[in-house]
C-alpha cells in the first residue's frame, strides 16, 4: 500500500509543489484589495488631490480580481487532477491486487466489505490528500502572510491583540469538534439502525398484518424514530454551540481593531485607512480556522482508511506465470487424486476425507450429494482456487502446484453453479470480455447449449444487455447462457457445477446428450443433485459429508439400495409434486 | 411550483406557524445588529477618528466598542437560538412525518404494497424525509434570514445615498445571472459524474460478486483493463467540477469588487454630485461587500427547494391516499368462533375484469381439513388471501360461523386465522420475539408453546436458545426451520383457523418429520387448510378441492375423487402412481 500511495504521489511530483505555490499566491492574492481599500480611503481624506490615484487604484482592484480568477481556476483544477488522480490510482491498483488475490482469502471477507474498500476508503485517502495539500497549504499561508502583512503594513501590537481570540477559536475547534463528531457517529448509528427496522417492516408487511401486529410495531419504530429525533438534536446542539463560539471569537478580533485600532489612530501610529485594510485582513482567516479540526481529524481517518487497505495489499496472491509460451500450452486432461483431505482454514471438520478419484481422457465421472457434501469444494481444489499439498492432485501426472495457474485455468472450463451473470450483453457473457470468437462459433455454442431459440426471441439477440429492457433472463436461461462456455471454449477437462438445476426434464437431458457427444475426447465432470443428470456417467460417486459413501456405474449403485438409490426414489416422487404444485 | 405543492408545505409549516414568526422577528433583531456594526465604525471614523477625539459629548469610541460587543454577543446568542429551534423544528416536522408513514405502510391494505415496491416505501421514509430536513435547516432559517439581511442592507444603502444604491443594484442582475448560469452547468457535470460513477461502482460490486468466474476463466487481464477505463473515466469526469466550483466563488469576488470600485469610482469623480464622508464611503463598501453573498445563497438553496418539493409531494402522495388504509375498528367480534368457513359464489380480480376465482362456492366445517389442489395461478393462494382479508371480494359472499367477514372486525378475524406461508419472515429479533409477536409469553407457555410445535431441538440447538437473535430475514435458518418456528407462533397465538401452504423447498427429513407432527396436532382440533404438495397431506385430508383457472372443478375425500375414472384428480394420482414404477 505504501507503495502504491508512494507511486501514485510521484506521478504528481510536479502538480503538488505548483499547487502549493499557486495556493501561496492565491493568499497574497487575497490580502491585496484589503490593501487597496484601505489606501483608497486614506486618500479620500483629500479628494481633489488623489482623484487620479483613487481611480487608478480601481482599476489595480479589477486587475487584481481578474488575476485571482484564473489562478482560482488553475489550482481548482490541479486540486482534482491530484487529489481525484490519486483516488483513481489507488482504485485501479487495488483491483488488479485484488483479482490476484486467493480465491481463500477473497472469501474470507463480506463482498459488502470489499466493496467499502474500494468506495469508502479510497475516497478517505483522496479527501485527505485534497485536505492536507489545499486546506493544510492555504492555512499554513494564511497564518505567515496575513500576520506578517498585518503586523509588517498595520501594527504589530494590534496584530498580537487579535490573535488571541484567534487562537482561541482555534484550540476550542480542536478541542470541541471531537465531541460533534462522536455526537455525529452515533445519530448515523441511530438512523442505521431505524432504517434496518424500516427495510425489515416494509418487506414484512404480509407477515405484520396476518398476526396484527401493526400496533406494536408502529410502538416499536416510534421509539427508535425518538432516539434518532433526540440525537440529531444533540449533534445540532453542538455543533451550532462551536460555530457560535467560534462567531463570537471574530466578532472580538473586530471589537479589539475597533477600540485598540482607534486608539493607535488617535495616537498617530496608524491611520484610519490602515485600520480599514486591518479589519480585511482578519476576514481572511475565518476559513482556515475552520478547516484546522478538519485537516487533524483528517490524519486519523485516512490512517484508518490506509490501514484497512494495507491489510488487503498484505493478503496473499496467486503465483502467476506471465509467459506467453506457456499459455498455449495443453493438458491432455488425466486427473488422478490420491488421499486428498482438505479442511478451510479455521474449521475444524473437514470439508474432504480421503478422495481418490482417477478419471481418464474420454470418461466422464458424476458426482452427487446433498448440499454441504464437499462437491463444490472438490473442484475448487483442481482449479487451484484453494491451495492444497504436493502430491494429492496430479493432472497427466503432472502435481498441480507445478502446472502454472494460467495453463491450469485454460484447460479446464468450470462451469460453476451461481448462474452470475455480467451486466453487459449476453455475448460478453459468453465471451467474457474476450474478442477473439467468431460470431459463428458464439450462435453454434448456445445452439449447443440450448438457449440459441430464447437469444434469437430478445429484442437485439446476442447484443442483449443482461438486466436491462427485455433482458430479464430465467433461472434456467442464465444457466444455459453460462454453459454455452464450455461449448465456446476449447478446454481439455469440463466440470459442470450443479448447471442444470433450473432446467426442466426435457431440456436438461438434451443438453446432457451435447455435453457427451461434445467431452468424447475430453475428461468431464457433472455434479449434481438429480440422478437423471450423472446416471450415464463412467463412474458415479456419492459424497456425503466429505467422504466418498458410495461408487459404481449407475446400475450398481441401484442394486446397493443405499444413499443413491434413495435420491432416486425420492427424485420420482419430487417430479410428481411439481404436477401438483 | 403548482398550487398543490405550496398547499402541502403550508399544510406541513402550520404546526409551526408559531416558531416561524418568532424565528423571523429574531432574524430581523440580529440583521439590524449586522447593519449597525458597519455603521458604529463609521461613527467612530467621521465623528472621533476625523477630529481626533476620544469623546465627544457623553459618547466614548469606548462605549461605542462597548456597544459592538454586546451586538456580537446578543446577535451571535440570538443567532444560536435560532439556528438549533429552525433545526429541532425540522427533526420534529421530520420525526412526525416518518410516524405518518410507517403507520400508513402499516395500515395499508394488501393491494397498495402489492402496487408500491418496498423499495420505494424505503426511500420515502428515510431519503425523501431527510430531504424535508435539509429544506428546513439550509432554506427556513437561511432563506428568511437572507432576505431580511438584503432587504436591510439595501434600506440602509439607500438611506445613505439613494443614487449610489440604485447604481450598486444595478450589478444584482448580474450577480443573478451568473450564478443561476453557474449553478446550472454545475448540476449537469455533477450529475454526469455521478452517472459515471454509479457505472464504475456496479462493474467493481459484479467483479466482487464475479471473482470466481474470472479466475477460473483467466479475464484478469480484461477486467483490469475495464476497471482502469472505467477509473480514468470517473476522474475525468471530476475535471469539470474544479472549473464550476472555482468559477463561481470567483465570480462572487469580482462583483463583489466591481460593486466596490464602481462606488469609489463614482464617488471619486463627483458623478451626480455626489459626495460622501470617508466613514459613509467605508459602510458603503462593508454593505456591498455583504449584499452579494446572500443573493447568491437563495440561488443555490433554490435546487435544495425544488428537491425538497418533489419529496414532499411523493410523501403527501402516498399520505393523502386514504382508500388503501384498513380499518381496524369498524366490526363486531363473535363471542366464539366454531371455524365453520362457507365461500358463496365468490368472485374475485386483481385488477378489473381479470377474474382469478369464478363463482368459487364451498363449505368447510367446523375442524374439518381440507386441501386445495391445482397448477400454478390455480387460485389457491387467492382463497388463502381472501379469507383473512388481504383483498376484498368483488361478487358474492365469505362466511364465518354464518357471518360475512366484511362485518368482522379485521384485526380481530386476522388474529383467529393462523397462516404459515412458504417461507415464514422472521425478524431480526430474539427467537422469542419472533414466536410471541404481539401476545406476552411467559417462559412456562414459552416452553409448552415450542414442545407443541416439536421446534425443541431445533431451537436448543441454537447457542443462546430462545434469546437468540435471529440474522436479517432468518437467512441463517432453513425453510423448513423457519416453518418450525411459525408452527410456534401458530400455537402461541391459538387462532380458530388454521391455513398452511407447504413448503417445496428441500427439508431435511427431520425437520419434516417435526412439521408433520405439527400439522397432525392443529389439523386434528381446528378448522384446517392446506395448500398441498405432498400426497401425504392431500389423502388425509377430508376434502380435496381442485381448483383450475379459478374455477372449482372438483370437490370431495380422496376415495370419492380417485374413483371418478375421467376426474382430474385421479389423472394425477394416477400419474404420479405410473411414474413411481418406471
Amino acid at each position: 500500500m505504501k507503495k502504491v500511495l508512494i507511486d501514485s504521489l510521484k506521478k504528481y511530483k510536479w502538480q503538488i509543489p505548483i499547487q502549493i505555490i499557486l495556493m501561496g499566491l492565491n493568499i497574497y492574492i487575497l490580502t491585496i484589495p484589503a490593501a487597496i481599500i484601505g489606501n483608497i480611503i486614506d486618500l479620500f481624506y483629500d479628494i481633489e488631490a488623489n482623484k487620479q490615484i483613487i481611480v487608478n487604484n480601481t482599476y489595480y482592484l479589477l486587475v487584481i480580481c481578474i488575476v485571482y480568477l484564473l489562478n482560482r481556476l488553475i489550482w481548482k483544477y490541479l486540486e482534482t487532477y491530484i487529489s481525484r488522480g490519486v483516488e483513481r490510482d489507488i482504485k485501479s491498483k487495488l483491483f488488479q491486487r485484488f483479482l490476484k488475490l486467493k480465491l481463500q482469502n477473497i472469501q474470507s471477507i463480506k463482498n459488502g466489505e470489499i466493496m467499502s474498500y474500494f468506495v469508502k476508503d479510497t475516497n478517505e485517502i483522496r479527501s485527505t490528500v485534497y485536505r492536507i495539500i489545499s486546506h493544510g497549504a492555504r492555512t499554513f499561508f494564511t497564518f505567515i502572510i496575513a500576520i506578517y502583512r498585518m503586523a509588517s503594513g498595520v501594527n504589530i501590537y494590534l496584530t498580537f491583540a487579535v490573535m488571541i481570540p484567534i487562537i482561541i477559536a482555534s484550540i476550542l475547534l480542536v478541542k470541541i469538534k471531537k465531541y460533534v463528531e462522536i455526537s455525529f457517529k452515533k445519530a448515523q448509528d441511530k438512523f442505521t439502525e431505524m432504517s434496518e427496522y424500516i427495510q425489515e417492516s416494509t418487506d414484512s408487511v404480509r407477515t405484520t398484518k396476518a398476526y396484527s401486529c401493526e400496533g406494536s410495531q408502529l410502538k416499536d419504530f416510534i421509539r427508535k424514530n425518538k432516539l434518532v429525533r433526540q440525537s440529531n438534536n444533540t449533534v445540532d446542539v453542538y455543533s451550532n454551540l462551536l460555530s457560535t463560539c467560534i462567531q463570537i471569537c471574530f466578532g472580538m478580533c473586530y471589537a479589539i481593531s475597533l477600540l485598540f485600532g482607534a486608539k493607535l489612530v488617535l495616537d498617530g501610529k496608524i491611520t484610519v485607512g490602515e485600520l480599514v485594510t486591518f479589519n480585511g485582513y482578519i476576514g481572511l482567516f475565518v476559513n482556515p480556522v475552520n478547516w484546522i479540526p478538519q485537516i487533524i481529524s483528517r490524519f486519523k481517518r485516512a490512517q484508518i482508511a490506509y490501514e484497512r487497505l494495507d491489510k488487503v495489499f498484505k493478503l496473499d496472491v496467486e503465483k502467476s506465470n506471465t509467459k506467453n509460451n506457456l499459455k498455449k500450452e495443453k493438458l491432455e486432461g488425466n486427473i488422478e487424486i490420491t488421499d486428498l483431505s482438505f479442511h478451510y482454514p479455521g474449521v475444524l471438520d473437514k470439508a474432504l476425507e480421503n478422495i481418490n478419484i482417477d478419471v481418464r481422457k474420454g470418461k466422464t465421472l458424476g458426482i452427487i450429494g446433498t448440499i454441504g457434501s464437499g462437491k463444490t469444494t472438490l473442484m475448487n481444489l483442481i482449479t487451484r482456487l484453494y491451495s492444497i499439498p504436493n502430491g494429492k492432485i496430479k493432472i497427466d501426472g503432472r502435481d498441480i502446484n507445478d502446472i502454472p495457474i494460467e495453463v491450469l485455468r485454460n484447460n479446464i472450463c468450470y462451469i460453476t453453479q451461481d448462474n452470475f451473470l455480467f451486466s453487459t450483453t449476453l455475448k460478453d457473457n459468453i465471451c467474457l470480455f474476450k474478442e477473439e470468437y467468431e460470431e459463428d462459433d458464439i450462435k453454434e455454442s448456445t445452439k449447443k447449449a440450448i438457449v440459441y431459440e430464447d437469444i434469437q426471441h430478445m429484442p437485439e439477440g446476442l447484443k442483449t444487455v443482461i438486466g436491462e429492457r427485455g433482458g430479464d433472463l430465467s433461472g434456467g436461461q442464465r444457466q444455459r447462457v453460462a454453459i454455452s462456455r464450455a461449448f465456446l471454449k476449447n478446454s481439455t477437462i469440463l466440470i459442470f457445477d450443479d448447471t442444470f438445476s433450473a432446467l426442466d426434464n426435457r431440456t436438461s437431458e438434451k443438453l446432457i446428450e451435447n455435453i457427451r457427444e461434445l467431452s468424447e475426447e475430453k475428461t468431464c465432470i457433472i455434479i449434481s443433485n438429480k440422478v437423471s443428470d450423472v446416471k450415464h456417467s463412467n463412474e458415479i460417486i456419492v459424497l456425503d459429508n466429505g467422504k466418498i459413501i458410495e461408487r459404481g456405474i449407475h446400475e450398481e449403485l441401484i442394486n446397493q439400495k443405499g444413499i443413491y438409490h434413495d435420491f432416486y426414489e425420492q427424485q420420482s416422487t419430487k417430479e410428481e409434486t411439481g404436477i401438483l404444485a | 411550483m403548482k398550487n398543490q405543492t405550496l398547499k402541502r408545505i403550508a399544510k406541513m409549516l402550520k404546526p409551526q406557524t408559531k416558531a416561524i414568526v418568532i424565528i423571523s422577528i429574531l432574524a430581523i433583531i440580529i440583521n439590524i445588529g449586522e447593519v449597525v456594526k458597519p455603521y458604529l465604525i463609521k461613527l467612530v471614523i467621521d465623528n472621533y477618528l476625523n477630529n481626533n477625539i476620544w469623546q465627544s459629548g457623553i459618547m466614548t469610541v469606548g462605549i461605542i466598542g462597548g456597544i459592538y460587543i454586546a451586538i456580537v454577543l446578543i446577535g451571535n446568542i440570538l443567532n444560536f437560538v435560532i439556528t438549533t429551534a429552525t433545526s429541532m423544528m425540522g427533526e420534529n416536522v421530520v420525526y412526525t412525518m416518518r410516524n405518518k408513514l410507517y403507520k400508513y405502510i402499516q395500515y395499508a391494505n394488501i393491494p397498495f404494497h402489492d402496487r408500491t415496491p418496498s423499495g420505494t416505501l424505503f426511500v420515502r421514509i428515510t431519503s425523501d424525509v431527510e430531504d424535508i430536513i435539509t429544506f428546513f435547516k439550509d432554506v427556513i432559517t437561511t432563506i428568511v434570514k437572507d432576505i431580511i439581511m438584503i432587504i436591510a442592507l439595501a434600506g440602509m444603502m439607500i438611506a445613505l445615498d439613494y443614487r449610489l444604491a440604485i447604481l450598486c443594484f444595478l450589478i444584482i442582475p448580474l450577480v443573478l445571472i451568473t450564478s443561476i448560469i453557474i449553478t446550472k452547468v454545475s448540476k449537469k457535470v455533477r450529475e454526469y459524474s455521478k452517472h459515471v460513477k454509479t457505472k464504475l461502482n456496479i462493474f467493481l460490486a459484479e467483479s466482487i460478486y464475479g471473482v470466481k468466474l474470472i479466475k477460473i476463466f483467466n479475464r484478469q487481464y480484461e477486467k483490469e483493463k475495464e476497471c482502469n477505463k472505467l477509473c480514468h473515466e470517473f476522474w475525468k469526469s471530476r475535471i469539470p467540477t474544479a472549473f464550476t466550483e472555482g468559477m463561481l466563488v470567483a465570480m462572487m469576488y469580482i462583483f463583489e469588487n466591481l460593486g466596490v470600485s464602481l462606488i469609489v469610482w463614482v464617488t471619486a469623480n463627483h458623478i451626480f454630485g455626489i459626495n460622501l464622508e470617508v466613514g459613509v464611503i467605508y459602510m458603503f463598501i462593508t454593505y456591498i461587500k455583504q449584499i452579494f453573498s446572500p443573493i447568491n445563497r437563495i440561488v443555490e438553496n433554490f435546487e435544495t427547494i425544488q428537491e425538497a418539493t418533489v419529496s414532499i409531494n411523493k410523501i403527501y402522495d402516498i399520505l393523502e391516499r386514504k382508500e388503501y388504509l384498513e380499518d381496524f375498528e369498524k366490526g363486531i367480534e363473535l363471542e366464539e368462533i366454531k371455524g365453520k368457513i362457507e365461500f358463496r359464489n365468490v368472485w374475485f380480480a386483481y385488477e378489473g375484469e381479470n377474474w382469478i376465482l369464478k363463482n368459487v362456492s364451498f363449505t368447510i366445517e367446523p375442524g374439518q381439513s381440507i386441501a386445495l389442489v391445482g397448477r400454478t395461478g390455480s387460485g389457491k393462494t387467492t382463497i388463502i388471501n381472501l379469507i383473512n382479508r388481504f383483498y376484498e371480494i368483488q361478487k358474492g359472499e365469505i362466511l364465518l360461523d354464518g357471518v360475512n367477514i366484511k362485518d368482522i372486525n379485521l384485526r380481530y378475524l386476522r388474529k383467529n386465522i393462523g397462516i404459515i406461508l412458504q417461507d415464514p419472515f422472521i425478524f431480526a429479533k430474539t427467537i422469542k420475539d419472533n414466536i410471541q409477536l404481539n401476545e406476552h409469553l411467559s417462559d412456562e407457555e414459552l416452553e409448552d408453546v415450542i414442545k407443541l410445535s416439536s421446534a425443541e431441538d431445533f431451537i436448543n440447538s441454537l447457542p443462546n436458545g430462545t434469546a437468540e437473535i435471529a440474522r436479517e430475514r432468518g437467512s441463517s435458518f432453513s425453510a423448513g426451520q423457519k416453518q418450525l418456528l411459525a408452527f410456534a407462533r401458530i400455537f402461541a397465538h391459538n387462532p380458530s383457523i388454521f391455513i398452511l401452504d407447504e413448503a417445496t423447498a428441500n427439508i431435511d427429513t427431520k425437520t419434516e418429520e417435526s412439521i408433520q407432527k405439527s400439522i397432525d396436532k392443529i389439523s386434528k382440533e381446528k378448522t384446517s387448510i392446506f395448500i398441498a404438495h405432498r400426497l401425504s397431506t392431500i389423502v388425509g385430508v377430508d376434502k380435496i378441492i381442485v381448483l383450475n383457472n379459478g374455477e372449482i372443478i372438483e370437490q370431495g375425500s380422496h376415495n370419492e375423487l380417485v374413483n371418478k375414472s375421467e376426474g382430474y384428480y385421479s389423472k394425477l394420482y394416477n400419474a404420479y402412481y405410473s411414474s413411481l414404477t418406471v
